[in-house]
């Protein structure tokens, strides 16, 4: 892979990606505003190629990513993904200040979960540029790259996110500009029709993930799997969807979930959720 | 379970397909001697060894009602069971679609009444849900704890509500696949791929829809729609119309 990657955003999914980025080749300038971000993010990428490869090869994977806290050399990338905050207002002034740095022809990828490609694309001069390549955390792992069609993404911008992706040693999946994607939309009931479940007292919480473990044969109950990816995340992932979706019942928010949110009870990375942890 | 000397004991099966040859492919293996009676006709399916019953045999150890498509022919189903068989005689009945409490009052013996989590495909897990109805006996309890422990799987007492726990949560994930489908979100190929790989879901949720087949996991969504009356349990076109994938199996 020759193309050089820009990221935009050192937190944890931008390191994941320029980590990948990275060990298939690329040359990847990491960008963030915050020095302290940065440093964080170079330190993740220097653990995660430690664990993940030899010492001669991490070494020269972590050589290949150039940390830059000066937008303006994100210049020489051929492609760059926006992995920042997830906000609308956030997203679109980058993607108007990427436009006035990279080259014609650049592509204009973004991170998010949530938000519409669309929607981002809309107010930059080249929306055919455009594209969502939706990574899964954590992204050195997780085979999935969602590749999002906007509805002015040109046929040449979504290749060219698949054959990056398929490069980077992942499996594009094509996907419509829809509220949640596939995957985000689709597991929805996984979690909504376990809380009620909850809620109505037909079983608790363990007894629902042991059921669904051992009777599906899936990986991890729900009630495990939110308290792993972070019940605050599930929840505002949820209620992206059904604002999204104008209020559609079917992804419509439990209020078990947001109790558990006001109290600060987010599952494993504050000890506490569904399930005592630590 | 060994009483009259018929190895692990005589299972009377009445249902549809393909939840009846499931069951009695595993009582089969288990060692229980079957008898099934299909409403309406079917079966062609059925593993060898296994008696088609005319009548209902009343030496029986326990019964199974494998219905989930069609609330008449389960009533007349529960109802021959309940007539036909001595009153100790545990009665099992698929609770997917129907909740125990319903099926209770098509009854005369409602304490032999015990709901299981009978849906296509979910007999193949380490674990059965059973449901025990309104009034259920201990004995009838602990009798389909023992039936599925002679089959090899963990038990889970779960209470009597719409969809059970597992048939519930997985219908509506087919259900919302099948809406994505319907929608062109992506192709049925890359909808089922992009679940198994973004979260290790052990099948895609087409793939597993068309194992179940559209009429059980929409006689699993009316159920639901039936008992809470939400908008929230509405079939998808798509699966209305017989679902996104030919029938697979797992």
């Amino acid at each position: 892979m020759t193309t050089t990657v820009g990221i935009v955003g050192a937190g944890t999914m931008g390191a994941g990606i320029a980590q990948v980025a990275a060990q298939a080749g690329s040359d990847v300038l990491l960008h963030d505003e915050s020095g302290q971000a940065l440093a964080r993010g170079m330190e993740r990428i220097a653990a995660g190629l430690r664990t993940g490869r030899g010492e001669t090869e991490g070494a020269e994977a972590l050589a290949r990513v150039h940390p830059c806290r000066a937008a303006g050399d994100l210049a020489a990338a051929g492609v760059v993904i926006e992995a920042a905050f997830e906000d609308l207002a956030v997203k679109r002034e980058i993607f108007r200040a990427l436009e006035g740095i990279v080259r014609p022809g650049t592509v204009l990828a973004t991170n998010t979960s949530s938000l519409s490609i669309t929607a981002i694309g809309a107010l930059t001069r080249t929306p055919g540029a455009v594209v969502g390549m939706h990574f899964f955390n954590p992204a050195p792992r997780m085979k999935l790259v969602e590749i999002v069609r906007g509805s002015r993404t040109s046929d040449e911008t979504m290749e060219r996110a698949r054959s990056l992706a398929l490069d980077m040693g992942k499996t594009p999946i094509l996907c419509a500009d829809t509220p949640g994607f596939i995957v985000n939309r689709v597991a929805r009931p996984f979690y909504g029709e376990a809380l009620r479940l909850l809620g109505e007292g037909a079983a608790g919480v363990e007894e629902i993930d042991r059921i669904v473990r051992l009777e599906g044969g899936f990986r991890m109950g729900p009630f495990e799997l939110m308290d792993l990816i972070g019940i605050d995340v599930n929840y505002a992932v949820t209620k992206s969807v059904y604002e999204r979706f104008f209020h559609e019942p079917r992804f419509r928010p439990h209020p078990i979930q947001e109790r558990m949110v006001e109290a600060g009870t987010l599952g494993r990375k504050t000890g506490r959720g569904f399930y005592r942890h630590g | 379970m060994g009483r009259d000397g018929a190895g692990a004991g005589i299972v009377v099966i009445t249902g549809e397909s393909p939840l009846v040859e499931e069951y009695a492919r595993a009582c089969i293996a288990a060692g229980f001697t079957v008898e099934a009676r299909f409403t309406p006709d079917g079966g062609e399916m059925l593993p060898p060894g296994v008696r088609r019953a005319a009548r209902i045999r009343r030496r029986a150890s326990v019964a199974l009602e494998l219905t989930n498509t069609s609330r008449e022919a389960k009533r007349k189903n529960l109802r021959a069971l309940d007539r036909a068989l001595p009153p100790g005689v545990p009665l099992l009945s698929a609770s997917a679609a129907t909740t125990v409490a319903e099926q209770a009052a098509w009854i005369t013996r409602a304490e032999r009444l015990v709901g299981i989590a009978a849906l296509p495909t979910l007999l193949g897990g380490a674990l059965a849900e059973i449901a025990p109805g309104p009034g259920a006996a201990r004995g009838a309890v602990d009798a389909a704890g023992e039936f599925f422990r002679a089959l090899g799987k963990e038990i889970a007492i779960v209470q009597d509500s719409p969809g059970m726990v597992l048939p519930r949560i997985l219908c509506m994930l087919v259900n919302e696949a099948h809406f994505a489908l319907g929608e062109r979100v992506a192709q049925g190929g890359d909808i089922d791929a992009a679940m198994k790989l973004g979260t290790h879901y052990p099948h895609g949720p087409l793939e597993w829809g068309a194992a179940i087949t559209p009429a059980h996991v929409r006689a699993v969504l009316d159920g639901l729609r039936r008992s809470y009356g939400e908008e929230r349990y509405r079939t998808a076109p798509l699966l209305a119309r017989g679902g996104g994938n030919s029938v697979v199996q797992l």
